[in-house]
């Protein structure tokens, strides 16, 4: 089998395991929740061997396929990989199986429905990460939508609706937008150049008047921003969080709130380059804010969800800030960023599940001194918590490392010449590591130490699944902190075209 | 010669007339209740094979001159049209007195495909009486409540009013060009007279009030409520996509410019705001439906700004697409003992748990109607939008999307009743009808047939 056919199968996948679940026996929960893992490990398998041959001297697509979807509007069914998307299709995949295994015991309801909408919602991820035509992008980008409408909606806590219905208008608003901009964008480049197509290839070759390209950067922004999500769009996430099931908040932070700074990366900013010049500043300060509002917010909350919740916001504030540097370092640490917040993130949520089963209570007040209650769970509680932090050795050092050096590496030179901004704002984001290790810690010290406290005991320490999910989370998390050169150099060339494409000026009449 | 050409062009009509024929003759002889409906549906079946035949082959023949041909597209829009009527024959079996409804049905989608192919406002006339007509009757047919009647009037009502505005249009576009052939109405709206304006205004509200588009939409919630399920789904899906195929044969090559532009996005786009604005409180399936496919209305007639070439691809498409969806949820709506309980929202609470098929059916339907991919309602939306963009009316096609948005919530509100409530209290399990889950196999077979293959279908129109 070729590697492209091995792209497409990991892809359709999911949509393989919907249709084996709506044909197995009703009333066998037991078969069911198999099924869906051995599909999920199936899939993360034929991952790792696709990553495993990923060529990184290599620039542009890998393992493509490109067949005619809709011939006449030059849509095309075209898929690959690239620098850009490796390592978050690795992850998302990576995290399928830990998500189906972390809900074993959580779902005790329409179990076939429920690992039916997470196999629908990893088709739909993992679709917009290797989609190459903007159309086949904006199709799983929204199909994304209704899997998670129904995982929050169904099995969610008490406000679900409302935060289901919160989640999907928010998104959906600045969808329709984006899909506006996606017209546009696609009948001006056939005006201007006379091909019909929405290949990025092609895309990143049209040429846009400033104002058209600022408005159609909004529209993208407006749609990316809300699913990062940045402040001030951000007040979907923390009832989307609290309301979801632990899967669905897995789902969210480890791969769903990626997509936004993906979509900054691949389309967002390399489309429109001089808007991008232009709302540099504007942005990088919206990142900034992300960073320190989000933590501040993160600081003072008494759900251990909410807490984790707010510090997504803050942690993707740092993607959105490496990006933004346009420095290749920057970049690098942005992509590593993404991955470890999904790690990371991906890890606490299903933490404060297991507890969750445990004791009913996502009150912080409720608990303490789980350290001497729960030891095992502790100790996987403190790497994560140090990881979020940023500890060197952890995933979460590299990428915020990285990010912030790349900020100053980009600033510098700017003050020399006399622009403080960029400097003031790495100054601030700096600030906001220290903000991160306050509210982590303060979380973990009112959680693990003190005197011993939980509602519901007494209860018995992380089974065997339990612990199997968590090493494998600390596994990677300290991989990609000890060894982080392989995958960094995965992201290179993409980092490069990132920055030539965004750093050239494509107006109408200029000559590159 | 001559009666050889006839009998190819009108083939599809042929056959539903002699359904039509069969069907009353059944009835005179007393086996009408059992197989009329199984006649109806081998001639509309075979109507519908013999246009897709003859469509495809690139057939194309005049044979009255002036009034009536066919090609290859007209044909294949009657192949959809008499297609989408199956499922409604369908879902009708024990709903309604069979031998009647199979008759006026019949009657009425002669008309259908009258229109399609009237090149004459005499026959264009011909085939909107022949099609709305019996729809009055099918409406008061299922008297089951008193409401029916009053809908059926008020239908009956708007439908004459639009009837004599068509005529006074055409009579006054007949004054100001001395032609009745439809290329009279494109001539008269590339022209800037007053008569020939007021001509084509009459004419475009006509269409305006049969196609249910604001302000002219009041008569559709009531006659859509009072109808029983297989009519609603008929007047949903048929009627309304021989009115738009109408209007777009009628507008044919013309672009539209300054001041009929305005006209022709100003209404639908308030179509779409107010029928997805109305449709969030609407306490019956039928009802919300209605108000739906008033916005859909909306949609459709945003096409017109479109450029002329692609107008009756994206009409057609979109019309396959929400008419497929739209028999869907018909079809699996589950049945009850009481008319009016059936499609009260309230009902539907729970019905996962119930009726799981049902249940995803609605829920594809639904979320299909919003416009959200993977569901083919997402590529028709899609279409129409890229149209009217590519001619240039960018802020119109904006306005268009962020309305279309309203929509998506009391979509969603149906999945929220079906998926995440409990149990309605007074709920039991339907019993199971064949035909109706029969209708909705083949919906849902046609509606991923377009949705993996949506290039190849819209390339056919």
């Amino acid at each position: 089998m070729s590697d492209a056919a091995v792209l497409n199968l990991i892809l359709f996948l999911p949509l393989l395991g919907t249709g084996l679940l709506v044909a197995a026996p009703a009333g066998e929960p037991g078969f069911v929740r198999r099924l869906a893992l051995v599909v999920m490990i199936v899939q993360f398998v034929l991952a790792a061997w696709l990553y495993a041959r990923f060529d990184s001297t290599r620039a542009g697509l890998q393992f493509e396929t490109r067949l005619p979807w809709i011939a006449q509007w030059g849509v095309y069914y075209q898929i690959g990989l690239d620098g850009y998307n490796v390592l978050l299709v690795m992850l998302t995949a990576f995290l399928g199986p830990l998500v189906v295994a972390g809900a074993f015991t959580a779902i005790a309801k329409d179990e076939k429905l429920f690992y039916a909408m997470v196999f629908l919602v990893q088709f739909a991820m993992l679709g917009t990460f290797v989609a190459q035509d903007l159309f086949l992008f904006y199709f799983f980008w929204e199909t994304m939508l209704i899997p998670m409408f129904l995982l929050i909606g169904i099995w969610g806590g008490e406000r679900r609706i409302y935060a289901t219905l919160k989640f999907v208008l928010y998104t959906a608003f600045g969808s329709i937008l984006m899909l506006a901009a996606v017209i546009y964008l696609v009948w001006s480049l056939q005006n201007t150049t006379g091909i019909t197509s929405f290949a990025f290839s092609d895309l990143v070759k049209s040429r846009l008047p400033l104002d058209a390209q600022s408005l159609l950067l909004a529209a993208f922004a407006l749609s990316f921003a809300i699913k990062v999500p940045m402040v001030p769009l951000h007040t979907w996430l923390p009832d989307a969080h609290v309301e979801a099931p632990t899967t669905g908040s897995v789902i969210l932070a480890g791969v769903m709130l990626k997509m936004g700074t993906y979509g900054f990366m691949k389309l967002g900013f390399p489309l429109f380059p001089d808007a991008t010049q232009l709302y540099t500043p504007l942005l990088m300060a919206l990142a900034v804010l992300s960073i320190v509002y989000g933590a501040c917010l993160a600081l003072v909350q008494d759900d251990i969800k909410k807490i984790i919740a707010y510090s997504s916001i803050s942690h993707l504030g740092y993607v959105m800030l490496g990006l933004l540097s346009l420095d290749l370092v920057g970049i690098q640490g942005a992509i590593i960023q993404m991955v470890s917040h999904g790690l990371v993130a991906g890890g606490l949520f299903l933490m404060v599940g297991m507890i969750y089963e445990r004791c009913h209570t996502r009150e912080l007040r409720a608990y303490g001194g789980l350290a001497r209650l729960l030891p095992v769970y502790s100790v996987f509680f403190m790497i994560l918590t140090l990881a979020s932090v940023g500890l060197p050795t952890t995933s979460g050092f590299t990428g915020e490392f990285l990010v912030l050096l790349g900020a100053f590496r980009a600033a510098w030179p700017l003050h020399t010449t006399g622009d403080d901004l960029p400097l003031v704002l790495a100054v601030v984001a700096v600030a906001g590591v220290v903000l991160g290790a306050l509210y982590m810690l303060r979380f973990a010290l009112a959680f693990l130490y003190g005197a011993p406290r939980a509602p519901h005991q007494p209860f018995a320490d992380l089974d065997r699944r339990e612990k199997s999910i968590l090493g494998l989370i600390v596994a990677a998390v300290f991989a990609l902190g000890l060894f982080p050169d392989e995958p960094i150099g995965k992201t290179e060339l993409a980092a490069k075209s990132y920055r030539q494409l965004v750093t050239a000026s494509r107006l109408p009449g200029d000559s590159r | 010669m001559i009666s050889q050409t006839v009998l190819t062009a009108m083939l599809p009509e042929h056959l539903l007339l002699l359904g039509l024929v069969a069907v009353i003759a059944l009835e005179i002889v007393g086996r009408g209740e059992r197989a009329a409906l199984a006649v109806a549906f081998a001639c509309v079946a075979a109507a519908a094979v013999a246009a897709l035949r003859l469509g495809l082959d690139g057939y194309a023949a005049a044979p009255f001159t002036g009034q009536f041909s066919v090609d290859a597209s007209t044909l294949l829009v009657k192949a959809m049209v008499l297609a989408l009527a199956l499922p409604v024959l369908l879902m009708a079996r024990g709903e309604l007195p069979d031998g009647e409804f199979a008759a006026l049905l019949l009657s009425s989608l002669y008309g259908v495909c009258l229109l399609q192919s009237a090149d004459s406002f005499p026959t264009l006339f011909l085939g909107l009486e022949l099609m709305s007509l019996p729809v009055y009757v099918l409406v008061l047919l299922a008297y089951r409540r008193p409401q029916s009647a009053e809908a059926a009037l008020k239908y009956l009502v708007l439908g004459g009013t639009a009837t004599a505005t068509f005529l006074m249009g055409a009579s006054l576009l007949y004054g100001s060009g001395g032609s009745l052939g439809i290329d009279a109405f494109a001539r008269a709206l590339a022209t800037n007279d007053g008569l020939s304006r007021a001509a084509v205004v009459l004419v475009v509200l006509a269409f305006f009030l049969k196609g249910a588009i604001v302000p002219f939409h009041a008569w559709a919630p009531d006659a859509y409520e009072g109808a029983s399920v297989p009519v609603t789904a008929y007047m949903a899906t048929i009627v309304k996509a021989g009115v738009l195929l109408a209007v777009v044969r009628l507008f044919g090559r013309t672009q539209l410019a300054t001041p009929m532009l305005e006209i022709f996005a100003t209404l639908p786009l308030l179509s779409i705001v107010w029928g997805n604005l109305a449709a969030m409180r609407q306490p019956s399936l039928r009802r919300m439906i209605a108000y739906s496919s008033i916005a859909h209305a909306g949609y459709l007639f945003y096409a017109l700004l479109g450029d002329a070439a692609g107008r009756l691809q994206a009409v057609a498409f979109y019309l396959l697409a929400y008419g497929l969806m739209n028999l869907l949820a018909f079809a699996a709506l589950p049945a009850a003992a009481d008319d009016v309980a059936r499609d009260r929202l309230d009902n539907l609470k729970g019905l996962f748990h119930r009726a799981p098929y049902a249940a995803l059916m609605l829920a594809i339907a639904m979320l299909s109607l919003a416009g959200i991919p993977p569901f083919p309602g997402f590529v028709a939306k899609f279409l129409i939008f890229k149209n009217v963009m590519a001619a240039g009316h960018t802020t119109y096609a904006v306005l268009g999307l962020v309305a279309s948005y309203l929509g998506i919530y009391f979509y969603l509100r149906l999945l929220q009743f079906m998926f995440m409530s409990p149990d309605a209290p007074n709920a039991s399990a339907a019993p199971r009808r064949r035909l109706a889950l029969t209708a909705s196999v083949a919906c849902l077979a046609g509606a991923v047939l377009i949705a993996v293959f949506p290039g190849w279908v819209i390339a056919g129109f």
